[in-house]
């Protein structure tokens, strides 16, 4: 893939790898935990038709 | 007096609050959204006297309506092809109609719709929030190669973010990218071609010692102090990965003045806000999110109690200023819902739907 046709959002992007995606789902599966972001994308939506986001920082 | 939900049962937060409220006496319903199916069809009067009901349930003076996280419209999937896109609009409409009207019945509304889609975008956030005398960063959003470079000629380190969050997966694999707060040089900027691809907010950095996350409830603030041993920019993908801790701080009086100020500007009585906090002790506004996540940090740290804070915010009346310690004990904690949860003797939460993720996109 042409990595120089990408948005910004996505060249500084955080990469999870496979065990990091499995450590965070685990904990989910584990503790139900109500993580902040990242599995719970799902949840991001709000009112109806509008997306919100808690990536600041 | 009921407590309406606007969220579909299984939803993180409303599952664990609704049991909790429940376990205390109180009548708690849930409106998933808008839809064809009957449980999600609403009606709207306002021929003789005002009347609505959500599915099942009337909304009724006294009610407590929580727009928590309501689904998407959904039309009949059997309306005509040609007719989709019309009735895609109108279902629309009427979730609006309902939605802006919830506010102009005798119904306390948590948050107002109108203060919620306004308080959503950043520009008015950090706005509203230097203008009741909170410290923000500077802050350029653009999609304007000029202003953008302009912006990164002013010197200092500077930080790139988006305005939603977003994931991609690569095909056929378990790995993911995911957006995330991140540094950027002037020397790192992309062709001019690539800034104009999706905008982006551009940002002075905050030498952060450590992140805060505030929880307001009502005329109540409640810090927490985020540590993160990987020191990394943004805290919540190591908040997953356990790095980050949560403590109890106190929040500095001036902040908490021009939180309060902020909420009233805004409209909204509840939120979750982020700070960064510098080695001086100064503490930057970053965001709010009106119906952010908070019961994690229950979980983090067990003496948040946040989830009864919000049961005895809920069932109080609105504007009470009485303090929410004086009634958290009449409601359960998160740990003896997750008791249950474990054992299976709630049902499941956050079961997997089938609709397509808006914030997931697949790449080779």
């Amino acid at each position: 893939m042409d990595q120089d046709n990408r948005v910004l959002g996505r060249k500084g992007a955080r990469e999870l790898s496979e065990q990091e995606v499995e450590a965070v789902t685990g904990a989910l599966k584990v503790r139900h935990t109500l993580t902040p972001c990242f599995v719970d994308r799902k949840q991001q939506l709000v009112n109806g038709d509008q997306a919100i986001g808690e990536c600041g920082g | 007096m009921k407590i309406i939900v606007l969220a579909p049962e299984d939803d993180n937060h409303t599952a664990p609050i609704k049991w909790g409220l429940e376990k205390a006496g109180y009548k708690v319903v849930c409106w998933e959204g808008l839809g064809w199916s009957g449980e999600r069809q609403a009606s709207l009067s306002v021929a003789n006297g005002n009347s609505l009901t959500l599915g099942p349930h009337s909304v009724d003076p006294g009610d407590a309506v929580w727009i928590r996280r309501p689904e998407p419209p959904l039309p009949n999937p059997k309306t005509a092809e040609p007719d989709k896109k019309f009735a895609g609009l109108e279902y629309r409409s009427l979730y609006h109609s309902v939605a802006y009207m919830l506010e102009h019945l005798p119904v306390w509304c948590i948050n107002k719709y109108s203060a919620a889609r306004t308080i959503i975008q950043k520009s008015v956030q950090l706005h509203l929030a230097r203008q009741c005398g909170l410290k923000i960063p500077a802050t350029l959003m653009s999609n304007s190669p000029e202003s953008v470079r302009e912006f990164f000629a002013r010197g200092g380190r500077t930080i790139c973010k988006g305005f939603t969050p977003h994931v991609w997966q690569k095909e056929g694999q378990r790995s993911v990218a995911i957006t995330e707060t991140f540094e950027l040089t002037s020397q790192e900027l992309p062709a001019d071609e690539v800034l104009t691809y999706a905008p982006a907010i551009y940002q002075e950095l905050v030498p952060k010692e450590f992140d805060v996350r505030m929880v307001l409830l009502g005329n109540r603030i409640y810090s927490y102090a985020l540590t993160n041993t990987e020191k990394a920019l943004d805290w919540r993908q190591d908040a997953g990965l356990g790095h980050v801790k949560a403590e109890i701080i106190a929040t500095p009086p001036e902040v908490e003045q021009g939180v309060l100020a902020f909420a009233r500007k805004s409209g909204i009585c509840t939120g979750s806000l982020d700070f960064g906090v510098d080695a001086q002790g100064q503490w930057w506004f970053l965001e709010v999110n009106e119906q952010g996540q908070f019961l994690w940090l229950d979980q983090f740290n067990r003496e948040c109690k946040l989830m009864e804070k919000f049961c005895a915010f809920i069932t109080a009346s609105e504007g009470s200023t009485e303090p929410l310690e004086a009634r958290e004990d009449l409601f359960p904690s998160l740990a003896e819902y997750e008791e249950l949860l474990k054992n299976e003797q709630v049902p499941p939460v956050n079961k997997p739907r089938q609709e397509m993720d808006p914030f997931l996109s697949m790449e080779a």
